[in-house]
């Protein structure tokens, strides 16, 4: 096992929980948003097919009515490019934000639902695809997908066609657990590259010294075989605010995105 | 009750009114376990229905029909076929030799595993000129 960070250019990233609630999208829209007001070329896609929230998330940014969603191209119903909204000038950003919503109708989410295995074949064979189309011919520089938490097609056909995935974990015992038993069954079976990113632990941790918040990482390091990309502690301000709200625009000064320049850095080589 | 009457050989006989009474409750009786028949098929057919109609995307059907390689059955895959089906996944399309530089396993070991896969409904392949390329259906 090497516990070595990776580099984002040039590859798809997918965020992904055991369960919900963990945080996993707010931290990825905001990264998402980070990395393309960085300069990079971005591309966010929404593979929460069942309960989608980034239609929410950028609502600011997304004219109505919304002409293809993501759905039409897991559905071959149209090509990537065309699923894709490019929010960059929106939220000001040096490079470019392109977003992909799940449509959140209920017929959406209904259709989504009960697919057969071979569609669902099918679906992961589109998302191995989209590599070629968004870093040869759209000149994206990088790729975050929000997955659905659990094992669900969904999720897995995403974190399976990615290049490495962010588990997203609190340090809650369920939480733990959880993705514990998810690493060892379905990620160590796909030979799957994973970190793992700690968001929502306590409070206090803000205040800890630099040995004690190490203590932690290396506990759970070796608790999970798998390298510590961050320790988000818990802010009541970020719970209490909207989860639809992009704290990186919003709210550039607060000490949740230091925490998160931190992942972007050990997320990146350099 | 009825009345039973001796023949010339002292058999009993039955009265012909008596008879057509008799013969009535048997139609009767076979016209409501008819009726009771076609009520069942009904149902059948009713059930049969709704079941077409809940299954309408047809993907109960296709899961019976068609194997397919969707990342839950490869959980039940060997890891060795698992592992070629996910670089035919990654390459899209992809001969032994394009298999087996992904996967850094021998190309013989590729094809093996490839041709299993074929045989076993998860991977097509077809052949340009002395190329075969194996693929996802």
């Amino acid at each position: 096992m090497v516990l070595g960070f990776v580099c984002v250019k040039g590859k798809v990233v997918a965020f992904h929980s055991s369960r919900g609630g963990t945080g996993k999208t707010t931290v990825a829209a905001n990264l998402a948003l980070a990395y393309a007001l960085e300069g990079l070329n971005v591309a966010f896609l929404d593979l929460d097919f069942r309960a989608p929230s980034l239609f929410a998330v950028f609502s600011k940014g997304v004219r109505r009515p919304v002409k293809k969603w993501l759905n039409d191209f897991m559905h071959s119903r149209c090509s990537l490019e065309q699923a894709l909204v490019d929010v960059s000038e929106e939220y000001a950003v040096d490079g470019k934000l392109l977003v992909g919503l799940a449509n959140p109708s209920l017929d959406a989410i209904r259709n989504m639902m009960g697919r057969s295995r071979a569609w669902e074949a099918g679906a992961a064979k589109r998302l191995f695809s989209i590599r070629s189309s968004l870093f040869d011919d759209m000149g994206v520089d990088c790729c975050i997908l929000d997955t659905s938490p659990g094992i669900q097609y969904s999720s897995i056909n995403g974190v399976v066609s990615s290049d490495v995935a962010v588990v997203v974990t609190t340090l809650d015992s369920l939480d733990v657990e959880g993705v514990k038993n998810m690493l060892t069954e379905f990620y160590d079976e796909f030979e799957k590259k994973s970190v793992i990113l700690m968001n929502k632990v306590f409070p206090q941790t803000r205040i800890w010294s630099d040995d004690k918040r190490s203590e932690l990482v290396s506990r759970m390091e070796k608790f999970f075989v798998r390298p510590v990309v961050g320790v988000i502690p818990c802010y009541c301000d970020v719970l209490e605010s909207k989860r639809a709200s992009l704290l990186v625009v919003e709210n550039p000064g607060h000490p949740f995105l230091e925490d998160l320049k931190e992942v972007m850095k050990k997320l990146e080589c350099t | 009750m009825m009345a039973v009457k001796t023949g010339k050989k002292g058999s009993p006989t039955l009265d012909i009114k008596e008879l057509l009474v008799m013969l009535v409750n048997e139609v009767s009786q076979i016209n409501r376990k008819l009726d009771s028949m076609v009520e069942s098929s009904g149902s059948i057919l009713n059930a049969q229905e709704e079941f077409l109609e809940r299954f309408s995307n047809k993907s109960f059907l296709e899961d019976f029909v068609q194997p397919a390689p969707d990342m839950l059955t490869l959980l039940s895959l060997p890891g060795a076929l698992r592992k070629t089906v996910m670089a035919c996944y990654k390459l899209q399309e992809a001969t032994a030799e394009d298999l087996s530089r992904e996967t850094e396993r021998l190309r013989a070991v590729e094809s093996a595993c490839a041709n299993q896969l074929v045989r076993m409904g998860f991977l097509s392949k077809r052949r340009e000129g002395r190329k075969v390329y194996f693929y996802i259906k």
